[in-house]
């Protein structure tokens, strides 16, 4: 039996950091705001202190802070003549769970996208012609620019603590920066974290060989530092327990800590936990969303919650899931390329070299999330001519140390056993002596890459999984290639006593190794309905009283991380709610 | 060496941790402050990540009931003053060893004078 609740104004759908942005900014406006949570609370008092957060085997292996997929999961398959099975154990990709979401298990990088990314389809057939992108390549601009952002960026820089150097203040290229950054408006709110020995020997020989590294920005603090919220933030101890863990130091830009417990201190706003919402109600007329169902997971109550307005602030995934789950605006059929939700799902790709020094000692149990030096030059530098290798989108490249946990972190040179005593010696010898170069590369949308409803397995509220068909394309191995010999080439260069080279990776994709946790897409941004399900300000189309947040709106994915971007739309959001929507509630754009 | 011994050296030393040369700058402490609040309410009784700080000085370590200490800062019972927290803030896990605190120290002796000056005043 479902037990009919009482109208609110505000309705959010799960709070990370996009639900506490919205929940913190709309309450302080005087709006009643609900936000339903199907995980529990956390906080870093409870939850995070050591010695218990620094459980590498219950939250680096079992992944305690992750969705459970017992309870819902995906189908996966790489294109569409297989048949997809269900993801049992996480593997590729972590999506969090509870209050903060994966803003608690993240490493903190945040990156501004530029419009490299949002202008992507006009700056590419502009500058190498209408040809140059694949007919199956289903890239779009946004109908959003840098300059647009910018602001939003600053205020999510600010409220998450992000330590970086500025390349580009209002247009004049900082020394120590990224110099291909896009203009900003101010330095960043902290200056960059220690450099890590790592950092050192990659930034001498990438910058002698003619690239240009800079300290990664990201929101482990480098020093104590308070908020324009008045959130205060510990120093970076460099425990490395970043990604998977939440902060003990509170030194981790993270919602639980700086946005969420300002509006939990708000009367206005009522967080209810393990609340999972199945369906978002639509009116007779289909243009209005009224509300949610959704599930106590601790007694298996059912409510409907009626709603003047729904933001969908759940993962990506999850929220695109909810969107076909609740009927709402066309499902896509890559067939008849015809719908939008689910559309345009796109990952991350990469390369990886692993070196061995003998006698150089990396002390890689000191380490924080986005302690790397990283290089720009193949990825924002617009003057890399993408022409000599046939791609679309780039990679940047970098070396740090992030961590070195007990489990997680166990370097060998390739060729070592994989078990017994000789593993043991090697594991034994190596763990102080081995560094990493990465690189991080974009995955542009292909029509064939996208969400549906699985037709045949159910999750524990016997609804369909959302069926994820993903394969790398034939651009992701271009770059690949070009980008592995770039790693290698700077890797020989450094004189390691072994080498693990890089490689592209060839093939489509698996499900099985972690990857990245950079799902995007699926209801995508654009200038019209027919290409997008949300507007420029995150509204649907189709209900002009439901918003979406998170990466699900990106219509393809960089090689930066998505935070920044997820940070700054969200804020953007707020204000566009705030100061325009629910004086007037209404299409923001016409159609 | 215990903390009690240390605190016997320091004494027998001489070496106060302030002396009239080097009067303690209390607005700068504050300032450092920074590094603790992430952390430390200075309210009564408002215990976050760690425990308020308020009345600090007429306790020992890990005496409040209400808060959750580890078992070291428990065994512990240091009694805070001005050098046995000196002592403690210069390394804590060297102190008291399998504290929870996460905070690896304050290098600088001065800093740390500066600190405590303040400390004295905005916990009582």
């Amino acid at each position: 039996m479902t037990t009919k609740l009482k109208e609110v104004d505000v309705l959010l759908v799960g709070l990370g950091w996009t639900g506490g942005i919205l929940a913190k900014e709309l309450t302080a406006a005087g709006h009643k705001v609900v936000a339903l949570e199907r995980g529990g609370m956390r906080s870093t008092e409870n939850d995070f202190a050591v010695p218990r957060i620094r459980d590498d085997l219950r939250f680096g292996s079992r992944n305690d802070l992750m969705q459970n997929p017992a309870k819902d999961t995906l189908t996966i398959r790489n294109n569409p003549s297989q048949l997809a099975l269900p993801m049992r154990r996480l593997g590729s990709f972590l999506p969090g769970e509870g209050v903060g979401g994966a803003g608690v298990h993240w490493n903190g990088v945040t990156w501004r996208w530029n419009d490299n990314e949002l202008k992507v389809r006009s700056l590419y057939e502009e500058r190498y012609g209408k040809n140059y992108i694949p007919a199956d390549m289903t890239i779009q601009d946004w109908g959003i620019t840098y300059a647009e952002l910018e602001p939003y960026y600053e205020k999510f820089e600010r409220t998450a603590g992000v330590s970086g150097k500025a390349g580009n203040l209002r247009g004049t290229i900082q020394q120590g920066g990224n110099p291909f950054e896009a203009p900003r408006a101010s330095e960043y709110p902290l200056p960059p974290l220690e450099s890590s020995y790592a950092s050192e020997l990659f930034n001498k020989t990438a910058t002698e060989l003619g690239h240009h590294p800079f300290p990664c920005p990201t929101a482990n603090a480098s020093r104590a530092y308070t908020n324009p919220d008045g959130s205060k933030f510990g120093a970076c101890q460099y425990c490395g327990f970043c990604e998977r863990f939440g902060c003990e130091a509170n030194a981790k830009g993270s919602p639980h800590m700086t946005v969420i417990p300002i509006a939990m201190k708000n009367a206005n706003f009522e967080l209810r936990t393990h609340s999972w919402v199945t369906k978002v109600l639509k009116d007779s007329s289909g243009k209005r969303v009224t509300g949610v169902t959704y599930t106590n997971v601790m007694n298996g109550q059912e409510f409907e919650q009626p709603a003047g307005l729904v933001v969908l602030c759940a993962y990506a995934i999850n929220n695109v899931h909810l969107m076909l789950l609740s009927g709402i605006g066309k499902p896509y059929d890559p067939v008849a390329q015809t719908g939008v939700i689910g559309k345009n799902y796109c990952y991350q790709t990469g390369a990886s070299a692993n070196l061995f020094f003998e006698g150089k000692y990396f002390n890689p149990f000191m380490g924080t999330g986005g302690l790397n030096a990283r290089t720009d030059d193949f990825h924002s530098n617009w003057d890399f001519d993408r022409s000599k290798y046939g791609y679309v989108g780039g990679a940047t490249l970098g070396a740090g140390m992030t961590n070195g946990r007990p489990l997680g972190y166990r370097p060998v040179p390739a060729g070592t056993p994989r078990w017994g005593k000789a593993w043991k010696d090697a594991t034994a010898k190596w763990y102080n002596s081995a560094m990493n170069i990465n690189a991080s590369g974009a995955v542009m949308a292909n029509r064939y890459n996208y969400y549906d409803l699985d037709p045949t397995y159910r999750n524990a509220f016997g609804q369909p999984l959302m069926r994820m068909t993903f394969a790398s394309k034939e651009n992701e191995h271009k770059m690949g290639r070009q980008i592995a010999a770039v790693i290698n080439e700077i890797a020989k260069a450094m004189n390691p006593t072994h080498l693990n080279p890089a490689s592209a990776r060839s093939g489509s994709w698996s499900v099985v190794p972690y990857q990245s946790t950079h799902n995007t897409g699926g209801t995508i941004m654009g200038a019209n309905p027919g290409n997008s399900a949300v507007n420029k300000f995150c509204q649907s189309w189709d209900c002009h009283n439901l918003f979406i947040m998170g990466a699900s709106v990106f219509p393809h994915n960089s090689a930066y991380n998505p935070t920044g971007p997820v940070g700054a739309l969200a804020y953007r959001a707020a204000d566009t709610l705030k100061n325009v929507y629910l004086k007037n509630p209404a299409p923001l754009v016409s159609a | 060496m215990t903390v009690m011994q240390r605190i016997g050296l320091i004494l027998s030393g001489m070496l106060f941790v302030t002396s009239g040369a080097l009067a303690a700058d209390a607005a700068h402490g504050k300032k450092l402050f920074e590094e603790c609040a992430a952390c430390h309410s200075l309210e009564r009784g408002v215990h976050t990540v760690g425990p308020s700080l308020n009345g600090m000085f007429e306790r020992k370590a890990g005496e409040l009931a209400e808060f959750r200490y580890s078992p070291a800062m428990k065994k512990s019972a240091l009694p805070w003053s001005a050098r046995t927290l000196d002592i403690f803030l210069a390394d804590p896990q060297q102190e008291i060893r399998g504290n929870r605190m996460p905070y690896s120290g304050m290098a600088e002796a001065r800093d740390r004078a500066d600190l405590i000056e303040y400390l004295q005043a905005a916990t009582k």
